[in-house]
C-alpha cells in the first residue's frame, strides 16, 4: 500500500524549486542555491547534519534535471549549474529511468540478520554451530554476526531457541517483485535492467528516498514555454488526485501552458472494446483464458519472468497508446505529454513514437506550485477530442478493466461466458501464480492484472491518499460529466 | 462548550506538500478529541504567499492559530495540550 511521507514531500519541493526557476528564466543563475534554500542553516536535520541533507538535495536536483547519479566523480566535481545546459540541449530522455542516491542509500544494512539483546548467550549456541560460513562468534554478552562472512542464509534465525535473531530487510529489495535490485561488491545498490519491470515500488519503499526517477520535466517545461503546441494526455486516475473538479483541473493545465487536454480514458474505451472482441475470439478458438494488457509493469514482468503466460496476454494496446495515436492524428504538430500515476509509463512512453514525454501527478502538482497556481481559482475548461464512457474512466481502479470488458459482453448478451479473476497488486508470488495459470489452472477466464495494489489510483506517482482518490474518482465517474 | 475549529488548507501548494493526508485526520483521533473539534477543509488560505523562509506548507489553522509544516502528529500534539 502506498505511503506518503516526508521524503515524498521533499521530492516534490525539489521539483517545484527547479520548475519555478525555469519559469522565471533563472535556472542557470540560481540553481546552485536550491539546496541551501530547501535546507536552511537552522533547519532540523533529517540525517547527521544539514550539510549531508543539502548534498542529498543536490543529487535530487540532478535527477530532476533528468540525469542519473551513477558517475559519482562527475556528481562530486560538478556544480548544479553545469548540468543545466546539458539538460536543456538533451534530445531524448534516458532509457534507464531510475537511479540511486548512494549518499542516502548507505543507511541500509549489508547483512540481513542481526543478533538482538534477547540473546541469552546460551551454552548450546546453535547459531554458531550451524552457521555454514563460521560468521558468528560470541563475547561475554551475546553472539555477533561478522558481516564480511555472512551470506544471508538465515539458518541462525531458524536455529535460535530464543528467537533472538531478527531478519532486517532492505526495503527496496524487499519491495521489488522481480529481484532486480541487489548490492554490488562495494555495497552500492544497483538495478539490473534486464530484470526490472519499472513498477516503481522501490521508489516508495525506500524510507531514505534513495531511489530517484530521472525526471522529464525540463523537456516538458521547454515545450510549455516554447512557441509550439503541447497536449496533456491525462490518465483517468487524475480525476481522484486533487481537491478540485475535473473542469478546474483542465483549466489549471491550460494555465500551465498546455494547449490541449485529452482524457486517456478515450483510449481505455478502445482497449476495452478490443479486449472484448479478442476475448470472444480466443474463447471460440479454445484458448480458455486471456490476460489484460493495459498495465505496462505487469506486461513487462510477463515478458521477462513469466514467459509461459505471454501467449495469453491480450494484443490490445494500452489506453495511452490509442489515445496518443488519436491525438497525434488530430494535432500532428503538438508535443504529447502523458500525465499519470505510473513509473512504468515512463518506459512505455520512451518506446512509443506518439508519446513524447511522461510526467507523474506528483510532478504535475509541483508544476502547479512552481507556477503559483491555485487550481480552484482557475477558469473552468473542458476536454478536447470528446468524452469517454464511465467504464473507460473507471479503468484505474482494481477491477475496473475487467468490469469494462464484462460490460461490453453483457451488452452483446454474452455475460455468462466471462469469469473475471484478479491479481490486485504485483508481488514476488505473482510471477509463479501467472505461470501456474498458464498451465490451465486459473480461477477465471479473464485475468485482470494491476501491478499496484488498488489499481493505478495507488500508483507510485500519485499525490492523493488512496481513500480520497477512490471516492473522488467515483464521484467523477458517476457524474457522467460530458460538458 | 465551544468546539475547536481545525481548518485544513487545500490550496494547491498545501495539498501537494502534505495536505492530502491531513484530510484523513479524523481517522487518527480519539473519540474524546473528535467530540471537541470540528474539521473543515478550506480553499487556499493564502498563507504560502505571505510566508517567511522557514515556514512551509501545508498550513492548518486551529481556531486562529496558524500551524505550518503541519502533520497529523503535530496537530494531535497541539490538541492534547489544550
Amino acid at each position: 500500500m502506498f505511503v506518503d511521507n516526508r521524503m515524498t514531500y521533499l521530492k516534490r519541493e525539489v521539483i517545484a524549486a527547479v520548475a519555478s526557476l525555469f519559469f522565471d528564466n533563472k535556472l542557470k543563475e540560481e540553481i546552485n542555491r536550491i539546496p541551501t534554500k530547501i535546507i536552511p542553516r537552522n533547519s532540523v536535520s533529517h540525517r547527521c547534519c544539514v550539510e549531508k541533507d543539502r548534498e542529498i538535495i543536490k543529487q535530487r536536483v540532478i535527477a530532476s534535471l533528468g540525469f542519473g547519479l551513477e558517475d559519482e566523480k562527475l556528481v562530486d566535481e560538478s556544480l548544479l549549474s553545469d548540468f543545466v545546459d546539458k539538460a536543456i540541449d538533451r534530445n531524448s530522455p534516458d532509457k534507464q529511468i531510475l537511479s540511486f542516491i548512494d549518499e542516502a542509500c548507505k543507511a541500509c544494512v549489508r547483512v540481513n540478520y542481526y543478533v538482538t539483546e534477547v540473546c541469552r548467550n546460551c551454552v548450546a549456541k546453535p547459531c554458531i554451530t550451524n552457521c555454514p560460513k563460521g560468521a558468528i562468534s560470541s563475547d561475554d554478552k551475546r553472539a555477533h554476526i561478522d558481516g564480511s562472512k555472512c551470506v544471508n542464509c538465515g539458518l541462525c534465525l531458524k536455529m535460535c531457541p530464543y528467537h533472538a535473531i531478527v531478519y532486517v530487510p532492505v526495503p527496496c529489495e524487499e519491495a521489488c517483485p522481480v529481484g532486480a535490485i541487489s548490492k554490488n561488491a562495494s555495497g552500492k545498490e544497483e538495478i539490473d535492467y534486464s530484470k526490472c519491470i519499472h513498477c516503481g515500488k522501490c521508489i516508495r519503499a525506500c524510507p531514505f528516498g534513495a531511489v530517484v526517477e530521472k525526471s522529464q520535466i525540463i523537456e516538458v517545461l521547454k515545450s510549455l514555454t516554447g512557441s509550439g503546441k503541447t497536449t496533456a494526455l491525462v490518465a483517468p486516475a487524475i480525476a481522484g488526485q486533487f481537491p478540485f473538479s475535473m473542469k478546474q483541473l483542465s483549466g489549471g493545465l491550460r494555465e500551465l501552458g498546455f494547449d490541449y487536454v485529452v482524457e486517456v480514458a478515450l483510449g481505455a474505451d478502445v482497449t476495452a472494446q478490443t479486449e472484448a472482441e479478442e476475448f470472444i475470439e480466443r474463447m471460440a478458438s479454445g484458448d480458455g483464458m486471456m490476460g489484460t494488457s493495459c498495465c505496462p509493469a505487469y506486461v513487462e514482468a510477463v515478458k521477462k519472468h513469466a514467459q509461459k503466460f505471454e501467449k495469453y496476454v491480450s494484443h490490445a494496446k494500452t489506453p495511452l497508446s490509442y489515445t496518443a495515436a488519436i491525438t497525434r492524428e488530430k494535432f500532428p504538430q503538438a508535443v504529447n505529454v502523458f500525465i499519470g500515476p505510473c513509473i512504468a509509463k515512463r518506459h512505455e512512453g520512451l518506446d512509443d513514437d506518439n508519446v513524447d514525454y511522461v510526467i507523474t501527478f506528483e510532478e504535475l502538482g509541483a508544476l502547479f506550485i512552481a507556477k503559483g497556481l491555485d487550481v480552484s481559482s482557475c477558469a473552468e475548461s473542458y476536454f478536447d477530442l470528446g468524452y469517454a464512457t464511465c467504464e473507460g474512466r473507471n479503468f484505474p481502479v482494481s477491477g475496473g478493466v475487467a468490469a469494462a470488458v464484462t460490460k461490453i459482453l453483457e451488452d452483446k448478451g454474452r455475460r455468462a461466458e466471462i469469469t473475471p479473476a484478479y491479481i490486485n497488486g504485483f508481488n514476488k508470488k505473482s510471477i509463479s501464480l501467472l505461470n501456474i495459470y498458464a498451465t490451465g489452472k486459473s480461477p477465471g477466464n479473464l485475468i485482470e492484472v494491476m501491478s499496484c495494489e488498488g489499481g493505478c489510483i495507488c500508483g507510485p506517482g500519485v499525490v492523493a491518499n488512496p481513500k480520497f482518490a477512490a471516492n473522488k474518482l467515483k464521484e467523477f465517474v458517476d457524474s457522467k460529466e460530458h460538458w | 462548550m465551544k468546539k475547536t475549529r481545525i481548518t485544513i488548507c487545500t490550496g494547491t501548494a498545501c495539498y501537494v506538500l502534505g495536505g492530502a493526508n491531513l484530510l484523513e485526520l479524523e481517522d487518527f483521533l480519539s473519540d474524546e478529541m473528535k467530540s471537541r473539534i470540528e474539521i473543515t477543509g478550506s480553499a487556499c488560505l493564502g498563507m504560502c504567499k505571505a510566508a517567511s523562509n522557514d515556514s512551509k506548507p501545508p498550513y492548518v489553522k486551529i481556531d486562529d492559530e496558524v500551524i505550518h509544516s503541519a502533520t497529523i502528529q503535530k496537530i494531535i500534539a497541539y490538541l492534547s495540550e489544550r
